[in-house]
């Protein structure tokens, strides 16, 4: 049952990725690596461009990476992961957004304070409040892709 | 207790099948021209850490877990639109065992993409994090997605969902995920789409999840725009989440947004695999509805100001409404490779037991290969925790960039919190970075 439905699936992106290859736009796609090395530090965008991405067709200006581009970011790579993936590897998502996981962000980036990587702090007394006060910010990264350190208490 | 079983099928030979399918794609492509084989990115990262706990009855155990974590990022291969992207972790116990066994690790990703150079149409196979209108899921499985010359697209998605369920019960996720997304884009102006996405699974009252949603991204005038997203759960016959924000963004240097979202427990969480998303440690009729705002503001060159604040309202009396209100400034030096910062939270609730106040600073210096930080932060409860109503944990790391591709640094953690009336924790950090040609990854 489960390996007929992965068959069809493959196959009906096969068979879009064929049709769609005949009318792709031609707007050129955005390159899978940046061209140029990136500095030390949080890059800005717009040192260098002003006009509008061609990989998530959005002004450079909503990808400066300020707290509110940070909180919202999802919005933006639910739509066009393509230009993170120009300056950013896969590893980088799944730092936090992992399957399985045993690390903290924090504890990872231990040398990176100035990152956005929750958890800090001995989390395991304050996701007691944030938890019971906001679920679905913790659901997701925790809803499917969880800390088996979890189990210690949710079993 | 929600009970959810797998079937008799192994997960794992699908993954296989995936993986060898794009080894065996990439093979080809990797050879076709060995003059211009690919541009490789790789990346390790290994982690010790050593820390002693002690438990009731004076057991007292020692661990030093050693992880490695490693990347591997292939592009151009054979001078062709492919590239070839692999992330995976492991963990040995050098002392008494950490987690589960003394042995852990996982592949997080490891797949095949086709960038085509025009048009962002894209595709890939293999294991890979798939985010996508109402999808956000690590999956087994293929992507595709092709936009016309008029501005519509479509996506679709498909595969089994890569989930582990922090239980040792057999309990799973889904036996399968697919769904799309089909969308219109204009360049600068406009982009909505609709999604729908469905994972077979025996889930919160034995039902597949099912979502239809929207999504929409409208420059509405000048720096102002509007974005929204809407899941509706087809399964649980209800609004899973939605949130709508404007965002203004006048200059390069101001960045303001506020909005609102909304999510039901019942349709938010009827997939979920950890049990502290599902009853009885959560009741799933609560529902929560939230405004929220975001400031970030860098006043003078170098200086930036955040302010945030979110109010929550449930449902339900228990837990009740809650706001939290941020404050937060930041200096940037020696060429932005450093940063300092100080910043606040304030969370008031209409339970004490909710109730809590945050303060961090940290602060970063580079000269030259040298990298040392420092970084220290105290949250206050109104309620006792444990018997105690604050915690404060201080970090501070050392490091040394031996050679342009290798760094050596180390962490030591000090905590004093409810779990712990003193405790110290050391790691040491070693960053290795390879890369074949120039490009920025990071």
């Amino acid at each position: 049952m489960r390996r007929a439905s992965a068959v069809k699936i493959l196959g009906a992106a096969l068979l879009a990725l064929l049709f769609g290859c005949s009318a792709v736009s031609k707007t050129p796609s955005v390159p899978p690596k940046h061209p140029e090395d990136l500095p030390a530090g949080q890059a800005n965008c717009l040192e260098c461009h002003k006009d509008v991405s061609t990989g998530a067709m959005k002004p450079y200006a909503d990808f400066v990476h300020t707290r509110v581009f940070v909180n919202s970011h999802g919005t933006y790579a639910r739509s066009g992961l393509n230009l993170c993936s120009s300056c950013h590897n896969p590893a980088f998502c799944q730092t936090c957004h992992a399957g399985k996981e045993e690390l903290k962000p924090n504890v990872k980036m231990g040398d990176r304070p100035e990152r956005m990587a929750p958890h800090r702090g001995d989390y395991t007394i304050t996701h007691q409040i944030d938890g019971r006060l906001d679920p679905g910010y913790c659901y997701r990264c925790h809803g499917n892709k969880s800390d088996t350190k979890c189990k210690q208490c949710h079993r | 207790m929600v009970h959810r079983k797998t079937g008799g099928y192994s997960r794992k030979s699908l993954s296989l099948a995936c993986l060898a399918l794009s080894v065996s794609l990439f093979l080809p492509a990797l050879f076709a021209s060995p003059a211009a084989a690919a541009d490789v990115v790789l990346s390790s990262k290994t982690y010790l850490l050593f820390y002693e706990r002690q438990y009731a009855g004076g057991q007292k155990n020692q661990y030093a877990p050693l992880y490695e974590y490693l990347s591997a990022d292939a592009t151009n291969l054979g001078g062709k639109p492919f590239s070839m992207h692999f992330y995976g972790w492991g963990r040995v116990d050098l002392g008494d065992d950490s987690g589960t066994g003394s042995t852990s690790g996982a592949i997080g990703s490891f797949y095949l993409e086709y960038q085509h150079p025009e048009g962002n149409a894209q595709a890939k196979v293999g294991q890979f994090f798939l985010t996508e209108g109402a999808a956000m899921a690590i999956i087994d499985g293929a992507y595709v997605k092709v936009t016309t010359p008029v501005g519509l697209g479509v996506s679709l998605y498909g595969g089994v969902p890569v989930e582990y369920s922090i239980l040792d019960n057999g309990v799973k996720g889904g036996s399968a995920l697919y769904g799309g997304r089909l969308f219109y884009v204009k360049p600068g102006l406009v982009e909505i789409g609709a999604t729908y996405l469905k994972e077979n699974g025996d889930f919160v009252q034995g039902k597949d999840l099912q979502l239809y949603g929207g999504d929409l991204w409208w420059r509405v005038a000048g720096p102002v725009e509007l974005t929204g997203k809407y899941t509706y759960n087809q399964a649980m016959g209800e609004t899973a989440s939605q949130r709508y924000a404007i965002r203004i963004l006048p200059t390069s240097t101001f960045d303001i947004s506020a909005g609102y979202e909304q999510y039901s427990y019942l349709g938010l969480f009827q997939a979920a695999l950890n049990p502290a998303f599902l009853p009885p440690q959560l009741n799933l009729s609560d529902k929560v509805s939230a405004f929220f705002g975001v400031l970030s503001w860098e006043f003078v060159p170098q200086w930036t100001l955040t302010l945030g604040d979110k109010y929550l309202h449930h449902d339900l009396s228990n837990p009740g409404n809650a706001n939290r209100a941020e404050i937060g400034l930041r200096y940037s030096y020696n060429d932005k490779k450093d940063t300092a910062g100080l910043s606040a939270a304030f969370v008031s609730a209409s339970q004490d037991v909710n109730e809590y106040q945050e303060y961090r600073g940290f602060a970063t210096y580079s000269p030259g290969k040298l990298r040392l930080t420092l970084d220290a932060l105290t949250q206050l409860y109104k309620q006792e925790i444990y018997d105690k109503k604050n915690q404060t944990q201080v970090v501070g790391t050392a490091g040394y960039q031996i050679l342009a591709s290798l760094q050596l640094s180390g962490n030591v953690t000090y905590t004093q919190s409810p779990n712990f009336q003193e405790d110290w924790e050391g790691l040491i950090r070693v960053t290795y970075d390879f890369g074949t040609s120039t490009g920025g990854k990071k």
